[in-house]
């Protein structure tokens, strides 16, 4: 297959990574106040921007109520900006409702839901500007606005897309490794009891390698989740200094 | 660790111009690969030494323009940048894999420096900067980091074929010198003549480029995502570009690459009709085809055409239309070196001195024009050129000379010829490769480490050990054991192979020179090994009555079921007690008097007690065999193959075969043993690495090809089953014409021709079922007992080695090899035995060709000749000479549209008449009556040289009798003496006309190239088996049988 080289024979990535490191993760919590948690996060030059509200009653149908635990509805959404071409997005095309699917799932998995019954999580996120692991990177912002609006969960929920390229795993795909032709899989992990709270993968890969393909994704999420939590300490840090405590 | 930065690419995609952000992440610390760092970089794998007076950093157009001279081993200090690799990246992948190749090969000095993720050296374009001038830039200031990082201690030359930029940047930096190409060679490497021509060769092929007028003579290929997005909707097809080697002027085919998914019509392949249609692909290129409307579609020809004056006739007859194309685009060239032959100088050329269209030696290659100034001086040389590029305006691809071969027509220029033809590269051994062997003299005669001694299991003193080869040879690799285990319920049968990779281990100079060589090419009249004869004859090699290190395998057996109780791996060390050969250790089981050379100084006594104990253990060991071979036969294996080469080998030893099919049992017996070994280490290695060992498979052949086989089997009324291995193997044993015993030779042949080939591979590439190897009926394959004229085996052997070492719970040494770098390696294995294989066939055609060039066809009573015909052609038949081993065309009709009539006594003569092709015969009517050929009739020959200057030359044949030829009864003994004096005889020729004409120094060059001269046994049973197995028409597919046995 024609294509380009996405992992030199000196180990080097298309942009100067190497196979086992993650790109630049930037993030900040709180940053709207008209909403319960809200943050930022930029893995690299994929942008994210999620919104929390909750718990709060449930809204619209009552029907969908939950008697023993809260609702998650979880929306995904690109900005039109958010590629390399504008592209208007209406909401609820397939795709935006399956990553909102998934994100509903992981998140199922985390937050302490049987804490709030008959009640409702609204986790809102918007790709700002898309650059590969999209579903990766709004799992770990949306863990922060979570965490931002003081829901409880078992540990925080980190995502990283992992790709396998000449029989080595790379971590955090950027787009232009996602679209040349590497058999991907994005894992959401609870890193402290190395639970998996969702894998997905749609490409072809011998299921040999899947065992290595798991590990390299795991080590990843675990360094993802490191840098998260040193985001919420700080962030942690600077609201006490600023409340006075 | 990381800083991030990001950088602006403006991609146009879809024809719109898009912006596109992509991230850059630049590092303190990337290796810098030279031994005078002072960082203490990571600097793993190959570094430049310390020692040079300069590093040399090319730039990109360097890179991009003259990669070749890079290449040269000579240049050393060469720092290849990431700048220029990706230059060349968007060139080609074949360009860039070339690179790659040159930095990973540690004979090469050079290395590639990741320019653009050093934070220090790695400069963001500016706005306005042209992307030449952002290269450049970029290369320069990697060139000024290397000099600061090794503190001054080296200075840097940065070459470019800019002046302006030599300008620009000459003065900026002390240490860091930029200069033009042309002077960089000229003030460091004056003395490297080669590089020196092939630069001058170079810029001029590019300056005409770009003087080239620009009136189209073909159509444009179409843009890559184009091609991509029409193979994908299954609009274009994709393939490997195959000329004709008869009709290369017009005829071109396409195998399609996956069947499964397009319609039936395209199984046979596509034809591409034409020159223009072909669109300037070259043979062996991948392209990519669109198929023409169904009504534009053609038969191919059918008929004999004669040699290289190939025009096509009114009343050609053609096979049904096929499919039809044209060639749209060219995803890969796969261009080599050419060897081209200059014209003689005529009328036509002189116009215009520098331009020179050349004709290469391959007929299936266009006509390359080259520019050169020595012209004259090269007039019927051989030389070697490399295509630079086809552009749509011109008629021919154009090129540039890189090495003189010498005068066409000399022996040594022929047999170059032929090696380069074949991108066989032989060099002799290097002194730093010579200089990791060890040591051994006659003085000084190595010895067994003491230290190997303890690790390995001692089997002097246990086991009989002993070997059974052909009369004379040299590297032995292989020995046998059998002995009766106390408690006499089992039996242990033993098989050790020449430890090679103790000597040479993984990634050493010797390694690598015999993995890029990966077999020992045998000529007609010499070899090159694969490893230095001091490893092959001496210590690799596993003679009578000395200490060797060896890697066994024994089996325990049951006596009577021969099952197998126990297996046993490892690595021994074993003393040889016997060095038989087959017709000595065939006469010891007959129980005939024979004379043993170990047991001739010995008492009688004791002479009787061995001689006794040998003869048993030869016994056993047949008994063995036997028992394998019923084993191996109920899956059905294959005969076939195997019945060919014995009786080849019996006519070579001349003993009387008037029954062909009955060879000597041992050979059946060593072969069977081999298999055995070859077929327990497949399982071994298989189990422990189940993704990436080496096995060998051998798919079943497709039923098609079979047709031409059944077809002529019925015209003797013989009906053969093709359905399984074992059905086919039964109805050719059943198809023997009692009168005729060479029949049944030529359907085996057929038989052979249609078989696939067998190759190496990986085992995480291949579906488990697909392991089975057809023509041995075993699940499991692969090549372990031939390490010493097979690379494929040193692999094995490795693997087991880990495998071994795996399964006693400690770390390998080093993991094997992971599947992908697996199956390259068994690509490129496979690639050079097939091009030894080529080279092989050519040469003894070499060969054939000159011994008939020295006789008169009219006089010489040696030129005429039996034959007997196998195929039925539109104006001829084809015939095969059992006593030469020739094949070819005959004629029945030439050009003047005359056809052979037959006299009253047999004699033949040219006449008008017609031709007409039956399907199991042919007949001509003329004015004198009408003959009739048939299949398998008995005629004779006369044979003659057709000679051409730019090709090889060819024999023709020409019927001058339907009556058998008088001495055709006893074409035996003839041929196999034929045989060997033909080629001693062509070499004392060309010897005698080589000191006549006082020796031309080329050819003293290329002598030294020769490694062994004179042909040992080995060679010339191989080069018989050849002879009988290959029609010239198609691509050779050698037997496994042989392959096996040896």
């Amino acid at each position: 297959m024609a294509g380009i080289e996405l992992l030199s024979d000196q180990g080097y990535r298309l942009d100067g990574r190497k196979a086992t490191e993650l790109r630049k993760v930037q993030a900040r919590l709180g940053v709207f106040a008209q909403a319960d948690g809200s943050a930022y996060l930029e893995q690299g030059n994929t942008k994210v921007l999620a919104v929390v509200y909750g718990p709060h009653e449930m809204r619209g149908s009552r029907s969908r109520t939950l008697h023993d635990r809260a609702v998650i509805n979880c929306q995904y959404s690109m900005a039109t900006f958010s590629t390399a071409e504008r592209k208007r997005r209406p909401h609820g095309d397939r795709k935006s409702t399956e990553m909102s699917l998934h994100l509903k799932q992981t998140f199922e998995a985390a937050v302490m839901t049987q804490l709030f019954p008959r009640s409702q999580i609204d986790i809102y996120v918007k790709i700002l500007q898309s650059d590969g692991g999209n579903y990766s990177v709004c799992v770990n912002a949306a863990t922060l606005a979570v965490i931002d609006a003081g829901i409880p969960m078992r540990d925080y929920v980190c995502a990283c897309t992992v790709g396998f390229v000449d029989e080595t795993p790379l971590a955090d795909l950027c787009y232009a490794e996602e679209s040349g032709g590497v058999s991907s899989l994005a894992l959401a992990l609870l890193p402290r009891g190395g639970q998996i709270a969702l894998v997905q993968m749609d490409a072809r890969l011998h299921q040999d390698h899947l065992e290595a393909l798991i590990e390299a994704a795991t080590t990843a999420c675990k360094g993802v989740s490191k840098v998260l939590d040193e985001v919420v300490r700080q962030h942690l840090q600077e609201a006490s200094v600023l409340t006075g405590e | 660790m990381i800083k991030t930065e990001k950088i602006l690419h403006l991609k146009s995609y879809r024809g719109r111009r898009v912006r596109v952000v992509r991230e850059h992440y630049l590092r303190e610390r990337v290796p810098c690969f030279s031994s005078l760092c002072q960082a203490a970089c990571a600097n793993d794998g190959k570094v430049l030494p310390g020692d040079l007076t300069h590093y040399v950093v090319p730039g990109v157009e360097v890179v991009v323009n003259f990669l070749e001279i890079l290449e040269f081993r000579e240049l050393q200090g060469v720092i290849f940048t990431q700048t220029a690799c990706q230059a060349l990246q968007s060139k080609g992948r074949r360009c860039y894999s070339r690179l790659r190749n040159l930095v990973k090969d540690p004979r090469h000095d050079c290395v590639l420096f990741a320019n653009e993720f050093q934070e220090h050296s790695y400069r963001p374009r500016e706005k306005g900067e042209s992307h030449e001038q952002w290269q450049t830039r970029c290369v320069y200031e990697a060139a000024v980091w290397y000099y600061n990082h090794l503190a001054g201690m080296m200075s840097i030359v940065m070459v470019t074929e800019d002046e302006d930029v030599v300008s620009r940047f000459s003065n900026l930096n002390s240490g860091v010198f930029v200069v033009t190409f042309k002077d960089y060679l000229q003030n460091f490497w004056p003395d490297l003549q080669a590089a020196h021509e092939l630069y001058g060769s170079i810029s001029q092929a590019l300056q005409e480029k770009e003087s080239e007028d620009t009136q189209k003579e073909f159509c444009e290929h179409l843009p890559t995502e184009v091609l991509a997005a029409g193979i994908k909707s299954g609009r274009y097809i994709q393939g490997i570009l195959n000329v004709s080697k008869h009709r290369a002027q017009n005829e071109a085919f396409v195998a399609n690459d996956d069947i499964s998914n397009k319609n039936s019509d395209l199984i046979g392949g596509v034809l591409v009709y034409g020159v223009r249609n072909r669109n300037r692909a070259v043979h062996g290129d991948s392209v990519v085809l669109e198929l023409l409307p169904r009504s534009e579609w053609r038969g191919k020809v059918t008929a004999l055409t004669e040699g290289p004056v190939d025009e096509r006739t009114g009343g050609d007859s053609e096979s049904k239309p096929m499919p039809t194309g044209r060639v749209v685009g060219v995803l890969q060239r796969n261009w080599r070196d050419y060897v081209v032959t200059f014209p003689p100088r005529e009328g036509t050329q002189s116009r215009n001195s520098q331009r020179i269209l050349v004709i290469p030696w391959d007929r299936r290659i266009p006509k390359i024009r080259i520019s050169t100034q020595q012209a004259d001086v090269l007039q019927d040389h051989r030389v070697v050129v490399r295509i630079d590029s086809w552009e749509s305006t011109s008629l021919y691809p154009s090129g540039h000379s890189v090495r003189v071969l010498g005068r066409a027509g000399e022996l040594e220029t022929e047999v170059q010829t032929i090696l380069i033809e074949n991108c066989i590269h032989v060099p002799p051994f290097s002194e730093a490769q010579l200089r990791e062997m060890p040591s051994t003299s006659a003085t000084k005669p190595w010895t067994v480490d003491p230290v190997q001694v303890s690790k390995r299991r001692d089997l002097r003193e246990t086991h009989l050990v002993f070997s059974i080869d052909p009369r004379g040879c040299e590297d032995v690799d292989d020995t046998l054991s059998v002995r009766r285990l106390p408690g006499g319920s089992l039996l242990e049968l033993g098989v050790h192979i020449a430890d090679v990779t103790h000597f040479v281990s993984e990634g050493s100079l010797t390694d690598l020179e015999a993995r890029s060589r990966a077999t020992t090419y045998y000529l007609a009249d010499r070899r090159y090994d694969m490893l230095p004869a001091v490893l092959s004859a001496d210590l690799c090699s596993l003679l009578g009555g000395v200490d060797r290190y060896a890697m066994s395998v024994l089996w325990e057996l049951d006596v009577q079921t021969m099952a197998v109780a126990k297996v046993w791996f490892g690595r021994t060390l074993i003393r040889s007690s016997y060095q038989l050969h087959y017709e000595l250790a065939q006469a010891l089981l007959n129980g005939e008097e024979a004379e043993v050379p170990e047991l001739a100084q010995l008492a009688s006594e004791e002479r009787d007690g061995k001689l006794a104990e040998l003869v048993e253990a030869l016994e056993t060991l047949t008994h063995v065999a036997r028992h394998l071979r019923a084993q191996r036969d109920c899956g059905g294996a294959l005969e076939l193959e195997g019945v060919e080469v014995r009786a080849q080998l019996d006519e070579k030893r001349n003993i009387t075969a008037l029954v062909p099919r009955q060879p000597l049992e041992v050979h059946e017996t060593v072969a069977e043993c081999m298999i055995y070994a070859n077929h327990w280490v497949a399982r071994k290695i298989q189990e422990v690495f189940p993704y990436q060992a080496l096995l060998r498979r051998h798919p079943p052949p497709r039923q098609e090809l079979f047709g031409q086989l059944v077809d002529t089997a019925q015209a003797r009324g013989f009906s053969i089953d093709t359905s399984t291995n074992k059905a086919l193997a039964d109805s050719l044993n059943r198809a023997v014409d009692p009168r005729d015993p060479l029949v049944n030779r030529l359907l085996r042949m057929m038989a052979t021709q249609a078989m696939s080939q067998a190759v190496y591979f990986s085992t995480g590439s291949e579906p488990e079922d697909q392991f089975f190897h057809y023509g041995l009926a075993l699940d499991r394959y692969t090549h372990f007992t031939s390490p010493i004229r097979r690379y494929a085996d040193m692999v094995v052997h490795r693997l087991l080695t880990a495998a071994l070492a795996t399964e006693q719970g400690a770390e390998p040494v080093e993991a094997p090899a992971g599947n992908k770098e697996m199956e390259e390696l068994a690509e490129h294995i496979n690639n050079k035995n097939r091009a030894a294989q080529r080279a092989q066939n050519l040469s003894i055609g070499l060969f054939q060709c000159l011994f008939f060039k020295e006789r008169d066809p009219e006089t010489d009573p040696r030129c005429v000749a039996g034959a007997v015909i196998y195929s039925i052609r539109d104006n001829g038949v084809l015939v095969f000479v059992p006593e030469y081993g020739v094949k070819g065309p005959v004629y029945l009709k030439n050009k003047e549209g005359q056809v052979v009539s037959v006299g009253p006594d047999g004699t033949c003569e040219w006449q008008s008449g017609s031709v007409q092709r039956h399907s199991d015969h042919i007949r001509t009517t003329s004015a004198c009556g009408s003959a009739t050929f048939r299949l398998f009739d008995h005629i004779t020959v006369r044979v003659s040289v057709l000679s051409s200057s730019c090709h090889s030359d060819t024999l023709n044949m020409e019927v001058i009798s339907n009556k058998p030829h008088r001495s055709s009864s006893t074409p035996q003994q003839v041929s196999s003496q034929g045989r060997n004096q033909l080629v001693q005889e062509v070499v004392r020729l060309a010897e005698e006309a080589q000191k006549e004409t006082r020796k031309p120094k080329l050819s003293r060059e290329e002598r030294e190239f020769r490694q062994s001269k004179t042909p040992n046994l080995y060679s010339l049973l191989e080069e018989i088996r050849e002879l009988s197995l290959l029609d010239p028409e198609t691509e050779p597919r050698p037997p496994e049988g042989t392959q096996v046995d040896t």
